[in-house]
């Protein structure tokens, strides 16, 4: 049969370049990338240096801008707890464990919001501007008052992020609902489904890929509202780290704190990626 | 194998004599505050017949097949449907859209047992998976089992969707011009398959389409409408018979002369369509 021919074809595909191949055509980018990473260190490390520059001010100040040798120790001793410093470990864990709780938190309950207001009209009509108020509201301010009410704990820094990536992945969960084509539901009623078995079998479905779509950026927002909140809270997180470099004037300690942070999102943002690609494998491309 | 025993309308009476699975009777719809889209259009369909359905663009085909499914209500005359003889009763009625339908989180045997996914189905378990193993079969989609809709070229995805509406052995099945959008050779391709299936199956069919060809040469009678407000203009059977070879047919010299003298009632409606200055895309 044509088609069936033409499909094979398609899905045979052409021979993936080889790994040299592939060196070689992105080697020349590659090298430019590491020689900019390079002078731009070099320049951090010693421009501070030039006695003209220093007495410009305090953005060639080491004290103000420290240095990549400084970091570099810095991140050393707080990944060992070497000369006094405090071990870096139980921060990170402390901040990302609260970030993907509330991420987890956040979008099975925008999830389930969305599902209920995508499949009943009336329900979504009346809450409109209520939830468009309510993402209007900057989340941070409210900090002050889930700390009176949770006290300046871990579980407040969670409610703040779960507040942040409810929003993000209603709306998702919400447009995925609606997105559901009319025919698709008038297949499934005419296949014998319950208006029961379409919620849970037809739209769902597309409300949970579409949540899902929103995770990376879910998670990164997660990761912001909890350091936020810990500055604000001293909760012990990656945001008590810089609270406490801040105070007793550590640039080294922030910008450490602020490069294990990057390493960290990262690191969350590919892994989400990658679990969205695997879960959502049948979207194509 | 899980083929029901079809109702045979050989058996004693003659087709013309028993009554009709469907009688649409002088019916009529206008759409809350439009223009009467259907005035008094009447159709009998036999019962494991195949009837196209021609017409202008525009003219009301799809509101038609939206009537049959009980999407919409006429807003007069009537809609009779003769009680299923088999016992048990039928799955009464499936519809083939022309926009795709796939579940793209499902693979293709699952989209083909979509029904026993969301209804409840007389069939166990294992009698629904040879029945998807026997459409797949049937359908010459073996092999493709168990791809998702994504990696389907546009014939096997509509194969896919065929099967999806034959599953749960309806008594009659609506396609809404359910193979516009392919290339002529993969579109008389289907046509073969499907029309063995239903045939095999004793399945009633309604077809809506644009491609007088494919109304021909699937159908046991055609139905020219006419422009809007739609009703019946000409009726024609066509006498091809219950085992068709759709590439032979196409040459056939009765098929051309059948063509030609359906085309022409066609062309009545259609320049009539134009005078109206319809075209106002899909009815």
């Amino acid at each position: 049969m044509a088609d069936a021919a033409s499909a094979a074809a398609r899905t045979g595909g052409g021979a993936r370049p080889s790994l040299l191949q592939r060196v070689l055509a992105r080697g020349p980018i590659w090298l430019t990338q590491l020689a900019l990473l390079a002078a731009f260190l070099l320049a951090w490390q010693y421009l501070p240096q030039v006695s003209v520059l220093k007495a410009m001010g305090h953005l060639f100040d080491p004290y103000f801008v420290s240095s990549p040798v400084r970091i570099a120790r810095e991140l050393y001793n707080l990944a060992t707890g070497s000369e006094n410093s405090p071990v870096i470990w139980g921060y990170v864990w402390a901040t990302v464990y609260a970030s993907l709780l509330g991420t987890l938190i956040g979008m099975v309950l925008g999830a389930a919001a969305g599902l209920v207001l995508s499949n009943f009209r009336f329900l979504s009509e009346v809450m409109r501007p209520f939830i468009i108020g309510m993402n209007a509201v900057p989340r941070i301010a409210l900090v002050p008052i889930i700390v009176i009410v949770f006290g300046p704990t871990a579980t407040s820094c969670v409610i703040i992020s779960v507040l942040v990536v409810f929003f993000v992945a209603f709306f998702n969960a919400y447009e995925g609902g609606t997105s559901v084509r009319e025919e698709l539901v008038q297949n499934a009623r005419l296949l014998g489904a319950s208006n029961w078995r379409i919620l849970t079998a037809i739209r769902l479905p597309f409300v949970l890929a579409w949540t899902l779509t929103s995770l990376p950026l879910s998670v990164t927002f997660a990761v912001i509202t909890v350091v936020t909140a810990e500055i604000l809270t001293g909760v012990p997180g990656m945001g008590s780290l810089l609270g406490t470099a801040a105070v007793t004037g550590n640039s080294a300690l922030t910008f450490a704190v602020v490069i294990t942070l990057a390493v960290v999102g990262i690191a969350i943002t590919l892994a989400a990626d990658a679990l969205r690609a695997r879960v959502l494998h049948w979207w194509g491309r | 194998m899980v083929v029901r025993s079809t109702p045979a309308p050989v058996t004693g009476r003659s087709r013309v004599a028993s009554t009709p699975l469907l009688e649409v009777e002088q019916v009529a719809f206008a759409y809350p505050g439009g223009a009467p889209v259907l005035d008094g259009i009447s159709v009998a369909v036999p019962e494991g017949s195949i009837t196209g359905v021609v017409g202008p663009s525009g003219c009301g085909k799809s509101t038609l097949l939206a009537l049959l499914a009980g999407l919409v209500q006429p807003g007069a005359g009537h809609i009779r449907w003769s009680p299923d003889t088999v016992q048990p009763p039928r799955h009464p009625l499936t519809m083939m859209f022309q926009k795709d339908t796939l579940l793209p989180w499902l693979n293709v045997e699952s989209n083909i047992g979509l029904h026993f996914r969301v209804a409840k189905s007389p069939l166990g378990a294992a009698a629904q998976q040879s029945r998807v193993a026997e459409l797949i079969r049937l359908a010459g989609l073996d092999g493709a089992e168990h791809k998702f809709p994504y990696q389907l070229s546009g014939g096997m995805r509509r194969r896919t969707a065929f099967l999806a509406s034959v599953a749960p052995h309806p008594r009659t099945l609506l396609l809404d011009e359910p193979f516009s959008a392919l290339d002529e050779p993969t579109r008389i391709g289907i046509h073969q398959d499907i029309f063995n299936i239903v045939k095999r199956e004793g399945i009633t069919v309604l077809l809506i389409t644009h491609d007088l060809g494919e109304a021909i040469s699937l159908s046991d009678q055609v139905l020219v409408l006419t422009t809007q407000p739609a009703s019946v203009f000409k009726r024609f059977d066509i006498p091809f018979g219950a085992e068709r070879n759709f590439l032979e047919l196409r040459e056939n010299p009765q098929f051309l002369a059948l063509y030609g003298q359906v085309w022409e009632q066609l062309a009545v409606q259609i320049r009539r369509s134009r005078a109206k200055g319809g075209e106002r895309g899909d009815g």
